[in-house]
């Protein structure tokens, strides 16, 4: 197992290597030199206070993410659906928000948080039951409830909840000033609630890998039919994992409009949830992994926006080099394999010759 | 408004238009599927096959070109595809998902840095050459023209529907999905088999990408696929991957589509953006539900 | 002497980490029947597997009629006349009989499948070899002696001269073996084929072979004429020492509490259709039950049915006196009942989690692995597997190693484990040695055994008579979902039982009313 672990670590090492690789000549083919590009990336992510801020913000997002991800996944669903989730979140934390804006905030922001919660998981509850009660599959109507979410939102957002207020032509009401969460660096991203984020995830850490409740998930997740052999409610626990998802993605989708938004916009997330996914695929779903690796997607995350900017490379590439190492990595199994049976191989026939 | 708003020639042309794009992409995915793959990745195929297909019409002048460069790109994501969960073993649906950020991050990055657009892709000179309309006369005071590719798409089931339970590649085809080890011992590899399957699920995604910013829009949009990938692969489970099958399932997904259009006028149009997805849920849960129901029924009868 | 057919020269075979086959040199002639036995795992199957061209050897050559094999592939293997029969059938299921027997070299008419010249193809085939099928049936409805005729008449229509058999009895009632050794004969006899047959069956070997080559751990250790050998002279060829396990001690003070019962259980498969129609049976504690049936007959759904994994249909099923109706495994085994599924590798671990997990999960909530059923505790785990992994001499690494990378035997071990360490007065058990290695069997049965005398109440399932009369107390025939006879296993023998086990018992009682 410790080999195992070494082992892992060693391809992870040289599959981001080569997604950078790939990424430098990708640069180089559009025309861009990669030095340039990658130089402008760092500083983006660490050349000034602001730019650790951001990196930071970013770094905790990818955290809480990333875990929701591995979460469900380890309970054994692969929830796509973690925007719409988020959305649902943010919308329904961001009513109360503006309803309950004459209360104290004491009172006040645990129901905006408590709704946040409730309604991503609500959301993820739908996939989940339709997954373990008629097996249909969770990645296709994940997806799809992504889509609808957004739809519904926005029609919510310009409809029935948009604001009254002049000049604003999208979103619903502004959020009590008392409710909203303070930057800790100017100018940055980085506001207070990364100590909610660092708490929900080390919670959530917690419960994957020191509880009797995360054993059973991981186990439900790798066999689904061994769970319900030895007794476990199998059923129940997978659908908790999709509920313990949704609920960590309702919360980002609070904290993004209570920190840097004013109010809900239907454009507050640029796909926030999937950056988090391939994280949490990148590192097969370990939450001490994705806790550790998230500083490292961060910043690239955050670097390739000044990249872009500086540059004109646009940020995407970091996608396609996250795409690339999750593509590596998935082959990688397969590829030692056969490298292991070419070496046996070639060995004997050196015996026998 | 009365129900002839929504029912009439206009929602027709717009099902078979809306229709064409699941039709081709369901075609492709149900080449892989009888090999026993679930290729989720469609719909990052159909957007690299989109984004090839406009580059290319728009660089050649001509459509044709533009549906070459999809079809070409098609071939390479599918053998990509082929090879990662064939010759590696990687897990279907993790791939699949990859894929298609990957397809959008690429599309998007090119478009963005050589092109040096955002949003679409409208170069400032030349123009992108569409696919040719076929022009069927008036109905109803409704003028038909639909684009070439809509009744491809209708040969290609019919052609399909011969292949796979007419000729043996067909069977082989499906062997290697069911029972692989059975056609491996008569001496055909299964693998290749595979790589066909997956082959042409790119060839027929590209074609689908092709159709959309060639056809059915007449450019590139940025994530331009809209998830009709997923889509497409929920009307092949819905049809039970009987060719003609996954063809009214997409139908029925056209309609949705096309209704809803019509019904913007009493539903707020963002709301009824989301009819076609909600409807794919529904059409998934009403066929486990039914599934479940005989299991049920059986047992109870005997 | 003639020439021979088929020669293995030094022919090895390297997967990694197992030498399956390890110099073996083997000649076997044109016309005769020859039996290649030996035990789980001796390298018969992958000996055969090297011959049709589905593994490539790693050394040596092999020959057939007087021509070296270069390149290894099914398709060489059936342009040179050699034809297998798997253990597993290669048969697709949703395909009818013609379509099977035609696969990979379909009768064409231009670039089309040519349905109705595959019709008359097997109908030649059924009139020549005498193997009567029905080309429009779908492979998945018929029965799995018809299966293996397919399966054998696949063979035949690609030309082959060679047969090979890989287990080919396993899964045939009585009868339908005879039938399958009249064919061979009839086809050695009339078509001279040669048919290499694997087998750990040895009456089997004594019935049809006129040679027996015997494997051991990739070894070939002999090759004698069946005439001059025996059964007994075999075994002891097969696992290199005198196999007669000893007899177990049984310990006789069961105090006759019942505590399985089951009343009028019916159960449907997977496809709807009726598994279980009607069981009724019941255990009592200190005594082992032993169901006997061919594979197939309702014993995995009536297992599954019992311990809550699979829904009744109508019927009762009392754990220690209580109705079981509504409960879920986990509510059941509560009642004071564990299990050793069938299926060790889908049902009876989780072959990711480490050797740990698999021996503590059903424990976890208890003390000493955790606080407030909450807080696990490592170290705590930990400890208690390595015990376990000492008490039960499981073979591996370590405690922190997959338990899918282990061998069949110890993985059983892991199962067993765990479940015996519940402590519980009912024990449900199937298959308990299948794929096992016999020093794994002869601990496994030890322990079942201890367990009896312990005064569990013990309900197997197996496939194996000779397991079956080994441990059971009593012994009920299963047939197509029913029982179909009732015995102790000292008052009849395993020809007469294996008639009840195919129906034979019910259709004298039906003659007799």
């Amino acid at each position: 197992m410790r080999s195992e672990r070494w082992k892992y670590i060693l391809s992870l090492t040289v599959s981001i290597a080569l997604g950078l690789l790939i990424g430098a000549l990708i640069m180089a083919a559009t025309g861009h030199d990669p030095l340039d590009g990658y130089s402008a990336l760092l500083r983006g992510a660490f050349g000034s206070k602001r730019s650790w801020g951001n990196t930071l913000y970013k770094t905790f997002q990818l955290c809480i993410t990333g875990l929701a991800t591995a979460v469900a996944s380890i309970a054994g669903i692969f929830n796509v659906g973690g925007e719409g989730q988020m959305y649902l979140g943010a919308i329904a934390s961001s009513y109360l928000g503006a309803r309950l804006a004459g209360l104290s905030p004491w009172i006040a922001l645990p129901v905006c948080f408590l709704a946040a919660i409730l309604s991503g998981a609500l959301y993820a509850w739908i996939p989940a039951v339709l997954k373990v009660k008629l097996k249909i599959n969770e990645v296709i109507t994940t997806i799809l409830m992504n889509s609808i979410a957004i739809y519904l939102c926005s029609y919510l957002a310009n409809g029935p909840l948009k604001t009254t207020e002049r000049g604003i032509n999208s979103g619903t009401d502004a959020i009590g000033k008392a409710l909203r969460f303070n930057r800790l660096i100017p100018g940055s991203n980085l506001s207070e609630t990364v100590f909610y984020i660092a708490a929900i995830s080390l919670l959530v850490w917690y419960l994957m890998s020191r509880t009797t409740t995360g054993y059973r998930m991981r186990l439900t997740g790798q066999n689904e039919r061994f769970s319900r052999f030895i007794g476990l409610r199998a059923d129940l626990l997978g659908i908790g994992g999709m509920l313990i998802s949704g609920a960590m993605c309702g919360a980002l989708g609070m904290f993004e409009c209570f920190a840097l938004q004013s109010r809900f916009k239907t454009d507050f997330s640029s796909e926030f949830y999937f950056d988090g996914m391939l994280v949490a695929m990148i590192m097969r779903y370990k939450p001490l992994g994705i806790i550790l690796m998230s500083f490292f997607f961060g910043a690239l995350k955050m670097g390739a926006t000044t990249m872009q900017s500086s540059t004109k490379i646009s940020s995407e590439l970091i996608l396609i080099i996250q795409s690339v190492i999750i593509f590596l990595m998935a082959a990688e199994e397969g590829f030692l394999r056969r490298v292991q049976e070419h070496r046996v191989r070639r060995q004997t026939v050196q015996k026998e010759g | 408004m009365d129900l002839s708003s929504i029912f009439n020639v206009g929602t027709l042309l717009n099902t078979f238009n809306t229709a064409t794009i699941v039709i081709l992409a369901g075609l492709g995915c149900l080449m892989s599927e009888q090999a026993g793959m679930m290729c989720i990745g469609i719909d990052g195929m159909m957007t690299a096959g989109a984004f090839a297909a406009a580059v290319g019409s728009w660089y050649s002048g001509s459509w044709l070109v533009g549906v070459l460069c999809a079809v070409l790109v098609g071939l390479l994501f599918g053998c990509f595809y082929g090879v990662m969960v064939v010759r590696y073993h990687s897990d279907e649906f993790i791939i699949g998902v990859a894929f298609n950020i990957f397809a959008v991050a690429l599309t998007t990055f090119i478009l963005r840095t050589v092109f040096l657009q955002s949003g679409s892709f409208h170069p400032a000179t030349g123009e992108i050459k569409t696919l040719p309309y076929l022009s069927l006369g008036a109905l109803g005071g409704t003028n038909i023209n639909i684009s070439l590719m809509v009744p491809v798409s209708w040969v290609l089931i019919a052609l399909l529907q011969i292949f796979l339970y007419r000729t043996p590649y067909g069977i082989w085809l499906h062997a290697s999905g069911e029972h692989p080890d059975s056609l491996r011992s008569v001496g055909r590899s299964p693998e290749k088999m595979k790589y066909l399957g997956s082959v042409l699920c790119g060839l027929f995604c590209g074609l689908s990408g092709a159709y959309l910013s060639l056809g059915y829009l007449s450019t590139f949009t940025e994530n331009m696929s809209a998830e009709r990938g997923y889509v497409a692969v929920a009307c092949v489970i819905f049809g039970r991957s009987n060719p003609v099958l996954v063809f009214l399932a997409a139908l029925l997904f056209g309609f949705i589509d096309a209704a809803g259009m019509r019904m913007q006028g009493l539903v707020d149009p963002t709301l009824t953006a989301a009819f076609p997805y909600v409807g794919t849920i529904l059409m998934m849960v009403f066929l486990a539900l039914r599934n479940q129901r005989k299991l049920k029924a059986k047992a109870g009868h005997s | 002497m003639p020439e021979p057919i088929v020669r293995f020269f030094h022919t090895s075979m390297q997967f990694p980490g197992v030498l399956a086959n390890d110099d073996v040199s083997l000649d076997i002639y044109p016309g005769e029947v020859f039996a290649l036995v030996g035990e789980n795992g001796a390298g018969k199957s992958t000996l055969m597997n090297i011959l049709y061209g589905l593994n490539k050897p790693t050394g040596g050559t092999v020959t057939v009629k007087g021509q070296p094999i270069r390149s290894f592939s099914p398709s060489e293997a059936i342009r040179r006349g050699i034809g297998m029969v798997h253990q597993h059938f290669m048969l697709v299921p949703s395909f009818t009989v013609a379509q099977n027997i035609v696969l990979g070299d379909e009768p064409r008419r231009g670039i089309f499948y040519d349905k109705a010249r595959a019709n008359q193809i097997v109908e030649e085939l059924v009139a020549e070899f005498g193997l009567k099928v029905n080309a429009h049936d779908r492979v998945q409805d018929i029965s799995v002696g018809l299966q293996q005729r397919v399966e054998i008449l696949k063979t035949l229509r690609r030309g082959a001269d060679i047969l090979i058999l890989d287990e080919p009895t396993a899964v045939l009632t009585p009868q339908e073996t005879d039938e399958l050794f009249e064919v061979i004969r009839r086809i050695v006899s009339e078509k001279s084929m040669t048919v290499i047959i694997i087998t750990h069956k040895l009456y089997e070997v004594m019935a049809i072979s006129d040679r027996v080559g015997v494997m051991r751990q990739g070894k070939l250790v002999g090759v004698c004429n069946t005439k001059d050998v025996n059964e007994r002279i075999l075994s002891s060829m097969m696992v290199g020492k005198d196999v007669l396990l000893d007899a177990l001690e049984r310990i006789d003070d069961h105090d006759s509490t019942i505590a399985i019962q089951v009343e009028d259980l019916h159960v449907s498969d997977n496809r709807g259709l009726p598994a279980v129609r009607g069981i009724s049976l019941q255990v009592e504690r200190g005594e082992v039950l032993g169901i006997a049936g061919i594979e197939g007959n309702g014993q995995s759904e009536l297992i599954e049915a019992i311990t809550g994994l699979r829904r009744r249909d109508s019927g009762r099923v009392l754990i220690q006196g209580t109705d079981t109706a509504g409960m879920n495994p986990g509510q059941i085994r509560a009642l004071g009942l564990a299990h050793v599924p069938e299926d060790r590798l889908s049902t009876g671990v989780s072959a990711q989690a480490d050797i740990t997990d698999n021996l503590v999960v059903g424990k976890e909530s208890r003390k000493p692995f955790s606080s407030l059923g909450l807080h696990l505790h490592k170290k705590a785990m930990k400890a208690y597997a390595r015990e376990v992994f000492e008490r039960y001499d499981i073979r591996a690494a370590g405690i922190d190693t997959a338990v899918g990378s282990l061998s069949g035997g110890n993985m059983q071990k892991v199962v067993v484990a765990r479940e015996f360490s519940f402590d519980t007065p009912v024990l449900i058990i199937s298959q308990p040695t299948r794929g096992v290695d016999i020093g794994a069997m002869d601990f496994i049965h030890q322990q079942i055994m201890a367990k009896r005398n312990a005064s569990c109440a013990i309900l197997l399932v197996s496939a194996d008579l000779d397991e079956l009369y080994r441990l059971s107390d009593r012994l009920v025939t299963i047939y197509e979902g029913r029982l179909t006879g009732e015995f102790r296993p000292d008052k009849i023998g395993k020809q007469e039982i294996s008639h009840y086990m195919t129906g034979g018992g019910r259709e004298e009682e039906r003659h007799a009313q």
